[in-house]
């Protein structure tokens, strides 16, 4: 031992000695002082290229979409017209503002319990421990959520036609009425939702699946031995499991649905006779057809005033129980 | 007999799930029939004779050419993609690992605008780009895109879950908080932000209204606006329109089939943490 001490420093560690820097002695520029990595401005640079897109894009159209419901504006005029809550007292008394709010509240109702169970359906499906190629059954029952709207609602449009389609060929085949889906009242809506549930359940499916293999084992096989059934297992054990995801979803789902407007705009435009109409296209009609930029700004604000109220109380009310292991 | 009853059940869920999937099977038969044997009845499945002649006037074919708007749609949501992760880290960033005054205050800012929908800004971003006489071009479809709450919130979460030791480790070795940023937090990152690169790209490969509103010339047209005004042409020519419709559906599909695996892991990591 005592030998290393008394012997030179191997040529190495002189090596390495030799190549460490000095500490660098740098003259701060007045640029560095005001914006370099220890300044107070420093971490605003970070946050400069978003904030940019966010002020104009969100933040300044935030604020200057509700003045403008505030007006009466049409896009061929110049001025605005100060005119307070105008729009929105008059709103409850337009037939087409009442038949859109309607339809979008039913559509809401339709698809949200049933997109939800579906979806849940499907991930208990794929979450079967027997089940063999679940890749190929994943890729066939999740993958049309990754198609584009507009794609999936042309194919269905296809199916659901009134004279070749292809559902009407096996309603025949099966000696049941034929129905001209889109075209009629009660049904054009509903069509939408059919499609738009074909359309979107994979998604809601992955959110699901992943729950459901977070769930520890244990507690399946705790349940068992207490002589617990496969329904009560699921009941007691699987679901108040998944109530965050639920959550997550249910709140994802509502407010999607408030927002539908392309299935509609390309399946039914709104009819027949209104009976499909919904919100998004009553805005997008008043704004970008009639061009009453003001009137449509105010439908907007009722559509996120709503939105909102729904959020909040489903965050309050669903929220409240905690889950425990 | 046990046995049995399995071999029954994952038949009858296989047989499910391609009737499930069978839209997709009848948008691609359609597409590959003639014109004229797109509507019979008794309906056949396989073509009675294969052409690809709709595929062909959808492509080269200059009234209904799918090539263009496919292009536009790529484009766009390349641009959205490429322009959010970069202004979406940074912020996301100096919100998880830098301290500033109004730092909690900012972010409760962005975030509150989750609650938004867009649909509300229709109106009002339409006006304002008109004043910058930018409706009706690129810009108008990328630029409103760009500035997602969604991607600060996904980003800043994943960075607060990185361990601060590395980031400690590297001040220690001399290392500034810029090179931190890109050689330390954006590599630890990768799940996170392809999750949010495919979140982009579906909300922009998807978005309809918006682009309905902002353009209007077919040469700047996204594959959705296209794909219902071919629908508005009238007499609507059925294998045409599947083979558009597959043109636009196949490449994604066979996509997911790829990269199901990290899809889905990245729906997961954004869904559960949101």
């Amino acid at each position: 031992m005592r030998g290393i001490f008394s012997s030179p420093p191997p040529s190495y560690l002189l090596k390495v000695r030799t190549l460490k820097a000095k500490p660098k002695t740098r003259i701060k520029t007045g640029l560095e002082k005001s914006i370099g990595e220890n300044s107070v401005f420093y971490p605003y640079l970070y946050l400069l290229p978003y904030a940019l897109f966010f002020l104009i894009f969100w933040v300044y159209p935030l604020f200057d979409g509700f003045y403008v419901s505030l007006c009466r504006y049409d896009f061929a005029e110049t001025q605005r017209t100060f005119i307070a809550f105008k729009h929105y007292i008059s709103l409850p008394f337009d037939h087409l503002f009442r038949a859109s709010l309607i339809n979008t509240f039913l559509f809401v109702l339709e698809t949200t319990p049933l997109i939800i169970g579906v979806g849940l359906a499907f991930a208990l499906l794929l979450n079967l421990p027997f089940l063999k190629g679940k890749i190929v059954l994943r890729v066939l029952l999740i993958s049309p959520f990754m198609l584009s709207m507009a794609a999936v609602c042309m194919t269905w449009e296809w199916i659901l036609g009134p004279q070749f389609g292809l559902l009407n060929y096996y309603f025949s085949q099966l000696r049941l009425p034929t129905q001209t889906w889109l075209l009629e009242r009660g049904w054009s809506l509903f069509a939408v939702v059919l499609t738009t549930l074909w359309w979107t359940v994979g998604f809601n499916t992955i959110l699901f699946l992943a729950g459901l293999q977070e769930i520890p084992d244990v507690l399946h096989e705790a349940a068992k031995i207490d002589g617990a059934g496969r329904w009560s297992n699921f009941w007691y054990i699987t679901l108040p499991c998944l109530r965050p995801v639920l959550l997550f979803i249910i709140v994802m789902q509502i407010i999607a649905s408030f927002k539908i407007f392309g299935q509609i705009f390309i399946m039914t435009g709104g009819g027949p006779a209104e009976s499909s109409r919904v919100m998004v296209q009553h805005i997008y009609e008043t704004g970008f057809q009639y061009y009453r930029m003001g009137e449509a700004s105010a439908i907007a604000w009722v559509l996120f005033v709503i939105i909102m109220v729904f959020t909040l109380a489903q965050f309050k009310v669903l929220s409240k129980q905690t889950i425990e292991y | 007999m046990k046995k049995i009853n399995l071999a029954v059940i994952s038949a009858l869920i296989f047989a499910f799930a391609l009737i499930w999937f069978s839209p997709i099977l009848w948008m691609v038969s359609t597409s590959l029939k003639p014109e004229k044997y797109t509507i019979e009845w008794p309906i056949h499945w396989i073509p009675r004779s294969v052409t690809l002649e709709n595929y062909y006037s959808v492509i080269f074919e200059s009234v209904i050419n799918i090539f263009r708007p496919f292009f536009n749609s790529i484009f766009i949501a390349l641009a959205v993609i490429v322009l959010t992760l970069l202004t979406s880290s940074l912020a996301a960033y100096a919100f998880a690992q830098l301290r500033f005054k109004g730092q909690n205050v900012l972010f409760f800012l962005v975030i509150s605008t989750l609650m938004i929908p867009e649909e509300v800004l229709l109106v009002p971003r339409y006006l304002l780009l008109y004043k910058f006489q930018m409706i009706n071009s690129y810009n108008a479809l990328i630029l409103p895109m760009v500035a997602s709450p969604f991607g600060i919130f996904l980003l800043r979460q994943f960075f607060l879950g990185i361990p601060r030791d590395l980031q400690d480790a590297a001040r220690i070795d001399g290392c500034s908080k810029f090179r931190i940023y890109y050689q330390i937090i954006l590599p630890l990152s990768k799940p996170a932000l392809a999750a949010l690169a495919i979140f982009t790209f579906l909300a922009n490969w998807n978005s309809f209204t918006w682009p309905l509103i902002a353009i209007d010339s077919i040469e700047l047209m996204t594959v959705p606006i296209f794909l219902a005004t071919f629908h508005a042409f009238g007499v609507i020519m059925w294998g045409r329109l599947m083979a558009a419709v597959a043109c636009v559906t196949l490449p994604i599909l066979i996509f997911f089939c790829i990269a199901q695996r990290s899809i889905i892991k990245g729906i997961t990591l954004t869904g559960l943490k949101g």
